[in-house]
């Protein structure tokens, strides 16, 4: 099977500091891929890379065979982005902002209504739909940024820790609706720092340190190479310099 | 989105077939476009930004209280057709005020309207091509000028069709057009300058300093210019007669102006003309040119991500304790108690030092206030410097009011101090146990007089013992306490709540019930202190009364109780 998105030898310093040191991933259509590391490692750099908004890197991006630097705008057209921060213009409403969204996208205006309005009651926000959005709370805001994402129905979907701010409600809506695009054929590039979901909506799982990809595979896998233990575990082993003990010893010694 | 802006969007999408042709998605551009019209006009406009109130209604139909507000600056400007005795003075003057204005308003615009960081997260992920997205960018910044510029021409184009021909009106917005270029040329230059000295974060800070002191500049200009300037000279000022005219970009746009209406076909005209012909759009291609590509990166970089590798910045934090926090470690031991008070002083002491919020509402108001005093005192017909000398009655008049009118700058610092845009942050104070947090409000009113009210009576102090010797020191020591007095008492009535917990909130009455208040008790008490002026031992034991009448209501607000701070935030 050919790979959707291939990334090779991907390189990409800010300044002095190296962020990516040489990133090779191949992704299959239909992946789900939870991709984790602490602070700092690279996660937002490479999606960034992938959805075209860092174009200085070095090595080559492939998506849906179309190499990323050629043909930036059809990659993007094929991906649906849900950034980390709750970026969106928050004096517009819903309707406006997801209006723009898709004019963005190219879509038809009545298609773009009719997805938005049943989307967003989908959330819970139906009585929202003309109310500014600088009223909304974070996880109101993190709906509608989904929303954004999926509006135009892309074969890939990358999504930058697209939890935070929901309840609990909403969040297992969302788990479910990745399963569900998952087994539509979509594929779903899922950056996280909650190991305990990463674990569960992932069926592979790419773990990055220092801007290299320390560990790649089924949690199944990982579990095998690394010890029958959780993904948190095994994150932390991968990943700490020191041991979390250590740290935890000299916080509570910090009384004495 | 108001008609003004469908008009403008509909306008600036006209030749869409020739944008297709360039490349450019017109479907998109006019998506972006319509958003961010839309954005502008739920925005609140320069002009109020100074004052903005968070809580206030959503603001609608920005862009309508804009162009009035445009409109009524452009009204004013027709004031410079009343001196010199000349077309060219008289424009050289017009241009001055439009392109100074212009340049103030545009300058904070740019970074909070017009690129807008948002757009890296929103815009560019979508399959958005990047001439359509410069374009777009380019066609709202040409919007949003048009906007503030069509207005504020107006009055200038009208006068000039009355008073002279259609072809003057024509080469009137013709210079115009050529001014604005060159106000946005200097507005690149400016960001540019500002971009090499100093960092992308400070950048914000420092064009808020700017709007700031544009704002006083303004003010004291509208208040004094009147009042100093000496009508008849004005009127015969030719500045044709001054080779430093040349230095002044305003003066080649009047030149041109002059040598389109007239013919006159003298050097000094063409000259004129040359230069505003030829200057703004060179100065703009050597922007596009040379300054542009950086530019934008480092723009970006502004509100940008600066957390991108994952570090926190480190501040330069000096080993040694700075020179500031000396110098406030000091007043905080000297005035206030150990515990909550002396923590609250310096966490206020370092608030008001470093949130842009606090400063975008106070600083303006005390330069206005400045302006104000320096008004009455200094613009009575009557006034000399020798009668503070002397101390005679009109000399001593004037000391007392100086020293009794400066309180009223604390005022609005006092009324910002309780107020924050993240007030929230405030639960800090009501989950930990405090057992007296009148303390708290003592301590921060103490912060505000000691960052506020130490600077100006030692300003006032040298001011006038240098004019008058030592022997006016009791006096203004007397006077210092009862504005002691007078900030405690007003502060007891008006600052209830504990420092930075409440939201921002616009509470004119209350702000008038200050300045009233000041204004009433500071005339009693100066009234009362000028009768007893020349009485030194009255002067002396007054002094000490009033010091410690201060000195107990503020204790008064640090035994406040809990009960009564909570009541206020209940309602």
């Amino acid at each position: 099977m050919e790979p959707v998105i291939s990334l090779k030898n991907v390189y990409k310093s800010y300044g002095n500091k190296q962020v990516l040191k040489g990133i090779d991933i191949d992704i299959y259509p239909g992946q789900v891929i939870g991709y984790i590391g602490p602070n700092g490692a690279g996660k937002s750099t490479t999606v960034k890379i992938l959805c075209g908004l860092i174009t200085d890197f070095t090595g080559e991006v492939f998506v849906k065979n179309m190499n990323l630097r050629e043909n930036i705008t059809a990659v993007k057209a094929s991906i649906g982005y849900v950034p980390e921060l709750a970026e969106l213009y928050d004096v517009l409403t819903p309707v406006e902002f997801l209006s723009l969204v898709a004019e963005l996208y190219s879509l038809d205006p009545a298609i773009a209504m009719d997805r938005i309005t049943k989307m967003l009651t989908a959330f819970g926000l139906g009585n929202n739909l003309n109310d500014r959005m600088d009223t909304f709370s974070k996880g109101m805001r993190q709906k509608v940024l989904i929303t954004s994402g999926l509006l135009h129905n892309p074969d890939i979907i990358i999504l930058d820790e697209p939890l935070s701010g929901l309840d609990a409600n909403s969040v297992i809506i969302v788990k479910e609706l990745l399963g569900k695009l998952a087994k539509e054929g979509k594929t779903i590039f899922y950056c996280s720092h909650m190991m305990d979901i990463v674990e569960k909506v992932s069926d592979r799982i790419i773990l990055i340190n220092d801007g290299a990809v320390v560990a790649d595979g089924s949690i199944a896998e990982l579990r095998e190479k690394q010890g029958d233990q959780s993904l948190e575990k095994i994150f932390a082993q991968l990943t700490a310099s020191e041991s979390m003990s250590n740290a935890a010893d000299q916080l509570i010694n910090a009384f004495n | 989105m108001n008609i003004i802006n469908t008009a403008l969007l509909r306008l600036v999408l006209l030749p869409a077939p020739l944008y297709n042709k360039m490349g450019v998605n017109s479907r998109h551009l006019k998506a972006i476009l319509g958003a961010k019209l839309t954005m502008d006009d739920r925005r609140p406009n320069t002009f109020q930004q100074l004052q903005r109130n968070r809580d206030s209604k959503p603001v609608k139909l920005a862009t309508l209280v804009t162009m009035l507000w445009s409109a009524l600056m452009g009204a004013f400007f027709l004031v410079s057709f009343r001196f010199g005795s000349n077309n060219e003075t008289q424009l050289t003057t017009y241009f001055i005020f439009y392109i100074a204005i212009l340049a103030s308003v545009l300058i904070a615009d740019f970074t909070s309207v017009l690129i807008d960081i948002r757009d890296n997260y929103i815009i560019l992920p979508r399959p958005v091509s990047d001439k359509t997205f410069v374009l777009a960018r380019l066609l709202h910044i040409a919007i949003h000028v048009c906007k503030m510029v069509l207005p504020m021409l107006l009055p200038g184009a009208i006068y000039m069709g009355l008073n002279y021909n259609a072809g003057g009106v024509a080469a009137f917005l013709l210079m115009a057009f050529m001014a604005t270029l060159f106000t946005i040329f200097l507005i690149n230059a400016c960001y540019i300058f500002i971009l090499k000295i100093t960092t992308p974060e400070k950048f914000r800070n420092i064009i808020s300093y700017i709007q700031i002191f544009f704002a006083v500049v303004f003010y004291a200009g509208f208040q004094l210019a009147p009042r100093l300037i000496n009508m008849a000279a004005l009127q015969g000022f030719d500045i044709n007669q001054h080779q430093a005219a040349w230095l002044l970009p305003p003066y080649w746009f009047a030149g041109a102006w002059q040598q389109l209406y007239s013919f006159s076909g003298n050097a000094r005209l063409l000259t004129c003309l040359a230069l505003a012909i030829a200057v703004p759009p060179a100065s703009t291609w050597v922007v596009i040119k040379y300054f542009a590509p950086s530019f934008n990166r480092k723009l970006s970089m502004i509100s940008g991500s600066g957390a991108e590798a994952g570090q926190p910045r480190s501040v330069a934090t000096p080993a040694v304790k700075s020179a500031s926090s000396a110098y406030s470690g000091m007043l905080a031991g000297l005035l206030t108690k150990k515990g909550a008070e002396r923590m609250a002083f310096l966490f206020t002491w370092k608030m008001m030092l470093r949130s842009r919020d606090f400063k975008m509402k106070v600083y303006p108001a005390i330069g206005y206030i400045i302006v104000i005093l320096f008004v009455i005192v200094f613009t009575k017909q009557s006034f000399s410097i020798q009668d503070i000398r002397l101390q005679n009655n009109q000399g001593i008049i004037t000391s007392l009011m100086v020293i009794y009118f400066s309180n009223i700058i604390l005022m609005s610092a006092i009324s910002q101090v309780t107020m924050h845009e993240k007030f929230k942050a405030g639960w800090i104070f009501f989950t930990t146990p405090i057992q007296q947090p009148g303390r708290l409000i003592s301590g921060s009113v103490k912060a505000v007089i000691a960052q506020f009210f130490i600077p100006i009576m030692l300003v006032i102090i040298i001011c006038l013992t240098v004019l008058a010797g030592f022997s006016i020191l009791p006096n203004i020591l007397f006077g210092m306490a009862n504005q002691l007095l007078i900030t405690a008492v007003v502060a007891y009535i008006t600052a209830t709540r504990l420092p930075f917990t409440s939201p921002q909130q616009n509470d004119a009455g209350n702000n008038l019930f200050r300045v009233f208040a000041v204004m009433l008790l500071g005339g009693l008490l100066g009234i009362g202190h000028f009768v007893l002026y020349r009485i030194p031992a009255v002067i002396g034991i007054l002094t000490i009364l009033s010091a410690l009448a201060a000195w107990l209501v503020l204790d008064g607000i640090s035994r406040q109780s809990w009960k009564k701070i909570i009541s206020r935030y209940q309602d």
